[in-house]
């Protein structure tokens, strides 16, 4: 009935696709949290610049501080100039910077739809196939209403628990986060307890 | 790679790798979706279950970790809002754009929602709720 990978190949794709991307960059990566900071791209941008500004400020002073340190016998070991002096206590790493995040919105389009082509699936339509068609409504305007009231919830609930599939259930279920986890199970349980409500009731 | 341009690269890459293999798993499909929410076919859930086991191992290995987010009040509420919206429309954020994608014009109107929903709950969380929901993917 379907060509969809089995449940191994896809358990290993989006574990990969989530070390590869912590390792690398030392960063969790997030959709709805992508999509909360391309959206308010104004108030971020500004964000961006005035972090910037802090650490450029905060150089400044270390370096300075390290210039008139007292020297000779009893002085304390001045620390190493320039790009190696720490700054003290570790911060988390400043947020990827809002072009990457529109790029991982933009890639994810590509790659759906690359996936969409090579397997033979790609068809434009105009309703959400059959399943939705049986389960949910067969009316277009129902349709319509629905999915953007579905939407407004994803986007309501996602930012409002700080997380969504990917921030929360990849990401942050990798890392054991009591967070995270309950976040998981609650939304997996309310999906559960519709989608049950779907199939056997409406 | 933790200059802003590979990070760059590196979200491009996970995008695209993201985009492809989250299409193939079948999450774009809602009969696929609906039956792993009512337990009828457990291949998705197992995907994403198998997936978590293999980053939780990793990243114990690798020694990955950062201070926990604090479960503030949004948590809960959030997330059966999340998990209502994502059982009856099908998506979660990045499925629309999936399911855009592969042809399924309608999504586009997931996504308008996605984009209402995340806005009022910034504009809700400041104004009124003064609920600090920390941040995700940063």
């Amino acid at each position: 009935m379907n060509d969809y990978w089995p449940w191994w190949a896809g358990a290993i794709g989006l574990a990969l696709v989530t070390i590869a991307y912590t390792l690398s960059t030392d960063r969790s990566f997030g959709v709805s949290g992508a999509w909360d900071r391309v959206l308010h791209w104004r108030a971020e941008r500004e964000l961006e610049r005035r972090q910037a500004q802090d650490e450029i400020e905060q150089r400044a002073l270390v370096d300075a501080l390290v210039a008139t340190a007292p020297r000779g016998p009893g002085a304390v070991t001045p620390p190493p100039r320039g790009r190696n002096v720490s700054l003290p206590p570790r911060r988390p790493p400043r947020p990827a910077s809002l072009v990457s995040q529109a790029a991982l919105l933009g890639s994810i389009l590509v790659g759906g739809f690359v996936a969409a082509i090579t397997s033979g699936r790609f068809e434009v339509r105009f309703d959400m196939g059959a399943g939705f068609s049986e389960l949910v409504t067969g009316n277009p305007v129902m349709m319509v209403g629905i999915l953007f009231l579905g939407g407004l919830l994803v986007g309501f609930g996602t930012r409002l628990a700080g997380g969504c599939s990917s921030g929360h259930g990849l990401q942050g279920c990798g890392r054991l986060y009591p967070a995270s986890l309950l976040a998981t199970a609650v939304f997996f349980g309310t999906a559960v307890a519709v989608s049950f409500l779907l199939w056997k009731v409406v | 790679m933790r200059t802003q341009g590979g990070i760059l690269l590196a979200n491009i890459v996970t995008g695209l790798a993201l985009g492809f293999t989250v299409s193939n798993i079948g999450f774009g499909d809602y009969a696929e979706l609906n039956r792993m929410f009512t337990f009828q076919d457990l291949r998705m859930f197992l995907a994403f279950a198998g997936a978590v086991a293999i980053i939780v191992v990793v990243f114990a290995v690798a020694r990955v970790r950062r201070t926990p987010p604090r479960i503030h009040a949004g948590v809960v509420p959030g997330a059966a809002l999340f998990g209502i919206g994502w059982a009856i429309s099908g998506g979660c954020p990045a499925i629309p754009i999936i399911q855009v994608g592969s042809g399924y014009l309608p999504a586009l109107v997931s996504i308008a929602g996605v984009v209402v929903g995340i806005r009022l709950c910034r504009w809700t969380t400041t104004r009124y709720l003064l609920i600090d929901t920390g941040s995700c993917g940063r």
